[in-house]
């Protein structure tokens, strides 16, 4: 390498560009962001949503109404769940404590299933955020099971094709809650538009400490939890306190 | 306690597909090289060519009816996406029908180095060679991408199964020659077999001790990180569940021994110029321990993700 090929640059020249570049970014940026708040007010109707759900633990009795809610909602096949309740039984007498989870598909920012579908088959919607499937393009690979952090999937034995909580889009759609919402009988569940700040929802997960499952797998959850107790069978082999999962699924474990 | 999501289709699927596209793979670029294998190039070729898609359809075959709707798996061909399934299955798909007008190529008894077909069966090779080895790389890389399944969520997955699956390529060529090429009365057939099966045996070898580096770095990976994936690998590491069938048969079936004889066989050829060691006892034995390894190392990798999971909720 010679020195003649350097290209003729002196400090000063270089400061001026520095600063004729700094400028006319951020100017660029600050036009931009000008111009998506002045375009807010006009897109209102055609703004998106974003459903979540927040589930208060506290309030959960553990009554499995959710789930017969939802079985009879969907006609869910005998041995498989879209929406199910967990209970976590820890301690030795007389120190025990039981708490309730209630479980469904975490309609994820970034849902692992949705990257895996070989057919494009299940997807999340654009307009609400609800990841559904099309039963009608899935071929039954299996492979979003297998992909979901949360085991919310499962092979449909009557279809023979994927299934899962969908958020009761049919009723969702036409402004009802989903049907496990509509009957916990102990208001433990808060369904609604994450991205409305005014809605409860966006409210109650502003002012209480909330947490979603398995937030190290980086799906970014929208079903949020007031209270859970997020110990697993694994605890057990620390031996301090004795942790016992039931999940109330036909032969599943907690994955 | 855990179900299994896929089951011995799948996991035959994945050996069966892998030994194929390696063997289709080595035939195309034994085919397309020019020194090593001199007279016998054609010839073990030949046996590749013949002997890969059948494994790959058989495989295929399994899946497809494993779906329970086999019609349905023709939805993956209205769109490609970027899942590793998605372009895996057009992989498969082109190369099942390339690679069996390979092997057609191959099947008229005056079919040679030289003939009509000659510039096809090159043209052929030359497309093979990678989808072989896309359609061997994919069923690693459908594992490793899922981080709900800790203990496939490597990246080093795909390089073991691809180099299990050339390894089971050579393997399945070798054991076809014995059966096939090593009987010839004529000295100058049994010297070019002799010589074909040297040069199988080397490159063997070299493939077998890649993948003995791969699945230390593998086990390497689960000793010096923590959690989930920790946990997870504890199913295979001595005292988890699978460790018996993990050492047993892939390490100690699948690799170790074959590479101990395979080494007796070539190193006084290889360094002392001295005559290459066959044995049919041997010849026999070598590819069909590879063989069983390259099995038992998708049963154990496709069962231990499925029955471990990430530790905490």
């Amino acid at each position: 390498m010679s020195n003649t090929n350097k290209p003729v640059t002196n400090r000063r020249e270089f400061v001026q560009k520095l600063v004729g570049g700094v400028t006319v970014a951020s100017l660029a940026s600050a036009s931009a962001m000008v111009s998506s708040v002045e375009a807010t007010p006009e897109g209102q109707s055609k703004k998106t949503k974003s459903y979540g759900m927040l589930i208060d633990t506290r309030r959960c009795i553990g009554c499995h109404t959710c789930s017969v809610a939802c079985k009879s909602e969907f006609d869910v096949p005998l041995g498989v769940t879209r929406s199910w309740v967990e209970y976590t039984e820890k301690g030795t007498y007389p120190n025990v404590s039981r708490h309730y989870l209630p479980r469904l598909c975490n309609h994820c920012r970034h849902p692992q299933c949705v990257d895996v579908c070989p057919t494009g088959a299940t997807y999340k919607r654009k307009q609400d955020g609800i990841v559904v499937i099309d039963s009608g393009q899935c071929i039954g690979c299996k492979y979003c099971i297998q992909a979901c952090p949360y085991d919310a999937r499962f092979l449909n034995p009557v279809t023979k094709v994927a299934d899962k909580c969908d958020f009761c889009i049919h009723r969702v759609s036409k402004g009802l809650v989903p049907a496990c919402v509509n009957s916990c009988i102990g208001g433990a569940r808060i369904f609604g538009d994450l991205s409305d700040p005014a809605s409860e929802i966006s409210r109650l997960l502003a002012t209480n400490p909330t947490t979603v499952l398995r937030p190290g797998k980086g799906t970014e959850p929208n079903v949020y939890y007031i209270g859970s107790d997020h110990n697993n069978e694994h605890e057990n082999n620390r031996g301090w306190y004795d942790v016992r999962i039931t999940t109330h699924r036909k032969e599943k474990g907690r994955r | 306690m855990h179900e299994l999501t896929w089951g011995l289709p799948v996991i035959s699927y994945f050996f069966l597909a892998g030994m194929g596209a390696g063997a289709v793979t080595v035939s195309g670029s034994v085919l397309l090289r020019k020194g090593g294998f001199g007279a016998s190039r054609f010839a073990v070729a030949r046996c590749g060519a013949l002997v890969g898609p059948l494994p790959v359809m058989l495989g295929t075959f399994l899946i497809v009816f494993e779906l329970g709707q086999p019609f349905r798996a023709l939805n993956l061909f209205h769109l490609i996406n970027l899942s590793p399934m998605s372009i895996g299955s057009w992989f498969l798909n082109i190369f099942i029908t390339l690679s069996v007008l390979y092997a057609i190529t191959f099947l008229p008894s005056s079919a040679g180095p030289g003939d009509r077909l000659a510039p096809l069966r090159r043209g052929l090779a030359w497309v093979l060679v990678p989808l072989g080895i896309g359609v061997a790389v994919y069923t690693g890389i459908m594992l490793g991408a899922m981080p709900a399944r800790p203990l496939w969520n490597s990246p080093i997955l795909a390089a073991l199964f691809t180099l299990s699956a050339l390894s089971s390529g050579v393997a399945i060529i070798l054991l076809m020659g014995v059966f096939f090429r090593r009987k010839s009365s004529n000295p100058a057939i049994r010297a070019d077999y002799e010589n074909s099966s040297y040069m199988l045996v080397t490159s063997d070898a070299l493939l077998v001790g890649g993948e003995l580096m791969v699945v230390f770095l593998f086990i390497m990976f689960a000793h010096l990180t923590i959690g989930d994936t920790k946990y997870a690998m504890a199913t295979i590491l001595p005292g988890g569940q699978l460790a018996p069938l993990f050492w047993g048969m892939i390490v100690m079936v699948g690799l170790l021994i074959p590479l101990i004889i395979e080494l007796y066989q070539i190193v006084p050829k290889l360094i002392y110029g001295r005559q290459f060691k066959t044995v049919v006892a041997l010849e026999v034995i070598v590819p069909l321990a590879i063989l069983i390894g390259g099995f038992a190392l998708r049963y154990v990798i496709v069962v231990a993700g499925q029955i471990s999971a990430p530790t905490t909720l």
